[in-house]
């Protein structure tokens, strides 16, 4: 689906963000991208949108090449984005507005862009803010009704960039949730975060240090590996628990336990 | 809570469903009305126009008195400043301050007409979608030569809904920074020139950023500012048509 190669990126003002990232992408995976502050995923995220054309190497999109404007349009409601703050990603003046803009510069007739507008409100539980100003809505709605903004495109990739940082976890709890499902309907995902907590649901986790990949594979192996402070997160206290209940060979499980619950069943399994 | 100024107030009235071009062409001739009389009758019988407009689109009296609320200050200080800086009969000394009943006269005519601009603004952008308006004005702006000036007419409609959005956004967020530079020990009164400095920095700062924000946001979502369509067709229907004759009667009466 996505096929980075060779990736280079200095900003204008020559400072380098990205240096020879190759990376693939299969169609309907859940890849997690994390790494320090500063170490290029925004950037990276920025090129698979078509937002950025590469200094060197190249970023094909269902085989369009994102350095040919030609394709920037089909290639940015292919792989849509949903970005970090909430508040500077609105468009229009209503909800409604905001999530029709997409559709929109699409050139959709009118009749299917109140359909997919309709659906993409349901879907994420805001039909009943339609006429609401994004301006007043609290920082996890305002997430909600940036998604619904880039599902009405019907986009194949999502790319989401730390969309959950500004968020309270009742908040992350429900847009990982509305990721989760998108991603079991097909969708591919590429979720650029820095909280193990949620590198639980990645099909493939993507560790990055100054603008290089240094880890890219199984998440649960790599964080096994990693000692927590180091690449920019701090375990939680669950997981720090059970490495150390596995190192002490307490629990016997095949996989490093990431979540309460995971640990939960590994304990009830010792009796 | 949704925003109280200029806000749209979803419905079904006949209002509602005049074309957007109907009602933006309408504000404009009742703008000429508004700047063109100076009788009280008139402005009476439109108060009268006005309050049934409200009635037969069940909108919320409340509503408008909040959208003329935050003007009302200005509103008073030409009131006041017409008041006692116009030569005429003397209604009442006040020290060195001399009223005139012209001045209560010319004074009244100019806050009322500045009140009902407002007001039938704000029965516009009650009754019509923002989305609506934008692409209304789009479409009256398509005929202007704008490719000449290097900019299309969605370019044009786009700037102007963004900046009808941006002005509250500033707003906010010259609120969050007064409040923190305030928190920080800034005494305003004290050293003013230090204040604004303190407060326009970062303040032009913020918007050039959000600025660039928008546009990537924009970019991101297949914006380009050309081959658009719209989630709402326009369309005139015949009150629209028997509204744009009556206009122009309206017009022709006034100025000719
Ligand atoms: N517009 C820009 N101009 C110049 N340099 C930039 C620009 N944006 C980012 N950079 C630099 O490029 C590098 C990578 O930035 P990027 O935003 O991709 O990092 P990130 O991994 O997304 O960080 P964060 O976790 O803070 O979001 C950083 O060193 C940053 O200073
Ligand atoms: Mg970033």
């Amino acid at each position: 689906m996505i096929k980075i190669k060779n990736l280079s990126y200095q900003y204008p003002d020559g400072s380098s963000a990205l240096d020879s990232i190759t990376l693939n992408i299969r169609k309907g995976e859940f890849v997690a991208i994390a790494g320090k502050n500063g170490c290029g995923k925004s950037t990276l995220l920025r090129h698979i949108n078509g937002l950025l054309p590469p200094t060197e190497g190249s970023v094909i999109v269902k085989r369009m090449d994102t350095s040919d404007p030609i394709n920037l349009q089909e290639i940015r409601r292919t792989a849509a984005m949903v970005f970090q703050d909430p508040q500077s990603q609105f468009i229009g003046m209503t909800v409604e507005d905001d999530v029709a803009f997409g559709p929109e510069n699409l050139s959709l007739p009118s009749a299917e862009i109140k359909r997919r507008v309709s659906t993409a409100l349901e879907s994420v539980g805001m039909s009943g803010y339609r006429y609401n100003t994004p301006r007043t809505l609290s920082g996890g709605q305002k997430q909600k009704v940036a998604l619904a903004s880039v599902l009405t495109m019907e986009p194949e990739v999502i790319l989401f960039d730390e969309v959950t940082s500004m968020l309270d976890s009742n908040s992350r709890v429900d847009i990982l949730s509305l990721i989760r499902q998108l991603h079991e309907a097909g969708t591919t995902i590429v979720y650029v975060t820095h909280l193990i907590e949620e590198l639980v649901h990645a099909d493939r986790l993507v560790l990055m240090e100054k603008g290089c990949i240094i880890q890219n594979g199984n998440p649960r192996e790599i964080i096994s590996k990693i000692s927590s402070g180091s690449f920019g997160f701090d375990a939680p206290p669950i997981i720090e628990l059970s490495k150390k209940l596995v190192g002490a060979g307490i629990i016997k499980s095949s996989f490093l336990p990431l979540s309460k619950d995971e640990l939960l069943e590994a304990i009830c399994r010792l009796k | 809570m949704n925003d109280l100024f200029l806000s749209f107030v979803p419905g079904k009235s006949f209002l509602h469903r005049l074309d957007p071009r109907t009602k933006v062409l309408g504000l404009m001739a009742v703008s000429f009305c508004i700047l063109k009389v100076s009788s009280f009758e008139i402005m009476a019988l439109m108060a009268i126009i006005f309050a049934i407009l409200v009635i037969a689109c069940h909108l919320p009296f409340l509503h408008f008195v909040r959208s003329v609320r935050p003007m009302l200050p200005f509103f008073t200080f030409i009131f006041l400043m017409q008041l006692l800086f116009t030569e005429g009969t003397h209604l009442f000394d006040f020290g060195l301050l001399k009223g005139t009943y012209e001045g209560f006269l010319l004074g009244s005519i100019l806050a009322l007409r500045f009140i009902f601009l407002i007001l039938f603004a704000a029965l516009i952008t009650a009754t019509t979608s923002p989305s609506g308006i934008t692409s209304g004005i789009e479409r009256l702006l398509r005929p202007l030569p704008l490719k000449y000036l290097g900019i299309s007419s969605h370019d044009l409609a786009m700037m102007m809904s963004l900046s009808l959005y941006f002005v509250p956004m500033l707003f906010d967020s010259f609120r969050d920074l007064r409040d923190a530079q305030i928190s920080r020990g800034l005494d305003i009164r004290k050293e003013p020139v230090k204040a604004i400095m303190s407060l326009t920095v970062p303040l032009v700062r913020m918007a050039l950023r959000s600025v660039d924000e928008v546009a990537l946001a924009m970019e991101s979502r297949c914006y380009t500012g050309e081959g658009r369509s719209s989630m709402y067709v326009l369309e005139f229907r015949s009150l629209d048509y028997a509204l744009l004759v009556f206009y122009c009667v309206l017009l022709f009466l006034l100025y000719i």
